[in-house]
Parts: C-alpha cells; structure tokens; sequence
C-alpha cells in the first residue's frame, strides 16, 4: 500500500476533477461474475487514498452485499445483460469513499424471489457512516448511496 | 438504435468504465483490465500485455478524449478480450497510437494487439484493441 504521506496530493488533485459527475463509474451487466469487477475498482481507489485496510476490508462486505441484491432481485432475464444494468459510482470524499450503486430493474419492495427481509440492508447500515436508499433516477430502480469513514469502522 | 447511443448505453454484456482524468485512471484501468482478462481465459503473458496496454491507455488517453474522463468498454471473448476507447477527438485514435511509442521499445499497443482499428462515429471516434491468445 501508499504511504499516507501520498495522500494529500492525490487529494488535491482529486478536488480539482471534482466537477467530474463521478471520478470513476462503471456500468456492467447485473452478473455474479461483475461483482468481482466493482471490488478490483473499489480496492485500486481505496488504496490509492491509503484508506486504512480494516475500512477497506467492510466497504468491500457493503458494496458486494448492495452489488449482490442488484444482480438477485433487480431484474428478470431480460434486463441484466443490460451494459447499464448496474451502475457503480466511487467517489473519494473529504475522509473517505462514498459509493453509490443503481439499478434500472424493478425498483424497491419486496422481491418475488425472497422468503423475507435478508440481511444484506442491515449489513450494509452497520458497516456504513451514512446510508441512503432511494428510488434510482426517474424513479426506475433503486439507489443505495453509502458513505464510508474511518470512524465507521468496527460499527458492526 | 444509431451507433452514438449504442456507444452511450453499451452493447449487451460491455463493461464500460470511465475514470476522470487524474491519478485514479492507472489504477483503476489496469485492474479492471487485469480482471477481465483473467475471466477471458488469458494465459499469464497475454494478461500482463492486457495490463501493459491498459497502462499506456491510462496515461496517454487523457489528452485524446472529447470529455475530461477516460471511458473504455470492454468485452471479453473466448480467449479475447476487447478495449474500445473514447469517444476520442477527431484524428485522437490514430494521435493515441501514435502516442504508444516508447523510446527504444517502439509502439507497444502495435506489438502487443492482435488487432488495432479506428472507427468513427459522428464527431468522435473510437480506438479499438484487441488482444487474444490462440494457442
């Protein structure tokens, strides 16, 4: 890993793409297989910000926890092979991460294909500083922003 | 659907990322990339070339782009995967390949790709690279 001394410079040039949308944001099909992708990207950002590991240890429990709701109860076969399927945006903040992952399937409630309430929601709230659910953009889907901090860590 | 918002919404089953212009655009390519040829069944050799060309995207890309981030769709095949950079600035895609060239090594995404082309698309165009392993 970086030396934390790396860090302010990275952040100063961070804030000065910060009129960027989202520093980096990957839209994939709702696979299994995808989820793998959005940890690597999460992790090269993470450590890149010299984010300390046990905080980068719980955002890749929360964010594989909110990627594997998306590809298990957003979409029936014929919207997941969708290249927007799944949207992942990571944005480094102020002492963190904030990751936002959106869908553009069935949106929130209960899923036909769930006994009951999983655990995934719960998990991913102990593991965050902030948590945000939300319907996704013209109300289509669903949005989960999480923010991560160092002082989150070890909440669950 | 025309090619532009085929490009913006992606082809079934792309994985596209962009990355702002800045220091996250190595990192978060060349693992992306490294991944995604680890999935398409490339052996060790061609993944490191896979992340070589990542590398040379990351860093010489930037100055070629229409918008201020990097985007690249990738697609994997059997034993092949695809990187398709941009939208790119007219005359970027061949600008970017000839910006590959490294002193006393030469053109590495040359050397490296099995397949280079350029494909316009309206304003803009499209650098795509192809490398695969036919054993």
């Amino acid at each position: 890993m970086r030396a934390h001394a790396f860090t302010p410079t990275l952040r100063a040039e961070l804030a000065q793409i910060g009129a960027t949308p989202s520093p980096v944001r990957l839209s994939l099909p709702a696979q299994p297989r995808n989820i793998a992708v959005v940890r690597r990207a999460l992790e090269a950002v993470a450590e890149e910000l010299a984010l300390p590991r046990r905080l980068i240890e719980d955002m890749r429990l929360a964010v594989t926890e909110a990627c594997t709701n998306v590809v298990r109860h957003a979409y029936d076969d014929a919207g997941r092979e969708e290249a927007s399927a799944m949207r992942v945006d990571l944005l480094p903040s102020e002492h963190g991460m904030e990751v936002i992952v959106e869908d553009r399937g069935r949106g929130l409630g209960p899923s036909p294909d769930a006994k009951g309430p999983g655990l995934g929601l719960p998990l991913i709230a102990a593991l965050t500083s902030a948590l945000e659910v939300s319907h996704g953009a013209d109300d289509r889907g669903s949005r989960i922003a999480m923010s991560f901090a160092p002082a989150s860590i070890g909440a669950a | 659907m025309t090619g532009a918002a085929a490009s913006a919404n992606g082809s079934p089953g792309t994985t596209r990322v962009s990355i702002a212009s800045g220091p996250l655009v190595g990192p978060v390519l060349r693992r992306v990339v490294g991944m995604l040829a680890a999935r398409a069944d490339l052996p060790l050799d061609r993944l490191d070339d896979a992340v070589l060309v990542a590398d040379l995207i990351a860093s010489r890309a930037p100055a070629h782009m229409q918008a201020a981030s990097v985007d690249v769709d990738l697609q994997t095949g059997d034993r092949t995967l695809s990187l398709k950079v941009g939208p790119l600035r007219p005359g970027g895609g061949q600008a970017l390949i000839v910006d590959a060239s490294v002193p006393g090594v030469g053109n590495v995404i040359e050397q490296l790709a099995d397949d280079i082309s350029v494909s316009p698309d309206g304003d803009a165009e499209y650098l795509v690279v192809r490398l695969a392993y036919s054993s």
